[in-house]
């Protein structure tokens, strides 16, 4: 029970909102409030939330309310999808209809690697130190040749990728 | 059903914003001058360091 009422709290949350689009010539539509304010939300670990989806009813909708608590025979076809609609905001298969979120959600996720890389090419820009004498290409290919004359780990490593008769790196 | 934001511009959303990060990426990461330090196996020459 306070699993429940806990989870009512953390549902009112507006980011757990209704997925799907109310239809605002919707008859069955709460005339009150409207999603994501209301306090029903149906997901498919949870489908049948406690609050029925319309809570303001008018005339015709009491009426038919009414009519429910009679035998269910006397219900015509249409009065029970009415009345499903004034309990239920969707049937199971459009709640669990697919959708394209899944886009839009990455698109945003590549657009701030996107702009990570505008922050790096910022920051190489205004906040790197100048570069040391070490790293430029003619420090490194006299390093490497020194290396490869120590002979520096021969046996797996750098020493033994170069092949000194040819004088070249083996293939 | 009704079309959502998602359905509309979803697609046009993923590759463009897919297309602006590689294109960001490859530029950070080839042309403006950030040393990788790579491994020197395949791709440098080596010179001759004793010219005193």
């Amino acid at each position: 029970m306070f699993f429940r009422a806990a989870r009512r709290l953390v549902l009112r949350k507006p980011g757990l909102g209704i997925r799907g689009i109310h239809n605002p010539g919707d008859t069955a539509h709460s005339k009150g409030k409207i999603a994501p304010y209301t306090n029903y939300h149906a997901q498919r670990s949870y489908p049948m939330p406690d609050e029925p989806f319309c809570t303001e009813l008018n005339a015709e909708q009491r009426a038919l309310k009414e009519k429910e608590k009679g035998s269910w025979t006397q219900l015509s076809h249409a009065e029970k999808v009415a009345l499903y609609r004034l309990r239920f905001h969707e049937t199971f298969a459009e709640m669990n209809r697919r959708s394209n979120e899944w886009k839009t959600v990455m698109g945003c996720v590549f657009f701030f690697c996107g702009f990570t890389a505008l922050l790096i090419w910022w920051q190489r820009v205004y906040v790197f130190p100048e570069k040391p004498i070490t790293l430029t290409d003619e420090w490194k290919a006299k390093q490497l040749q020194r290396i490869l004359d120590m002979k520096g780990n021969p046996v797996q490593g750098l020493a033994s990728r170069w092949d000194y008769e040819k004088k070249e790196w083996k293939k | 059903m009704d079309t959502d934001f998602h359905d509309k511009y979803g697609s046009t959303v993923l590759t463009s914003r897919v297309t602006l990060c590689v294109a960001t990426w490859t530029c950070t990461a080839t042309r403006i001058g950030i040393e990788w330090n790579l491994s020197p196996v395949g791709r440098i020459t080596s010179k001759e360091w004793r010219d005193q």
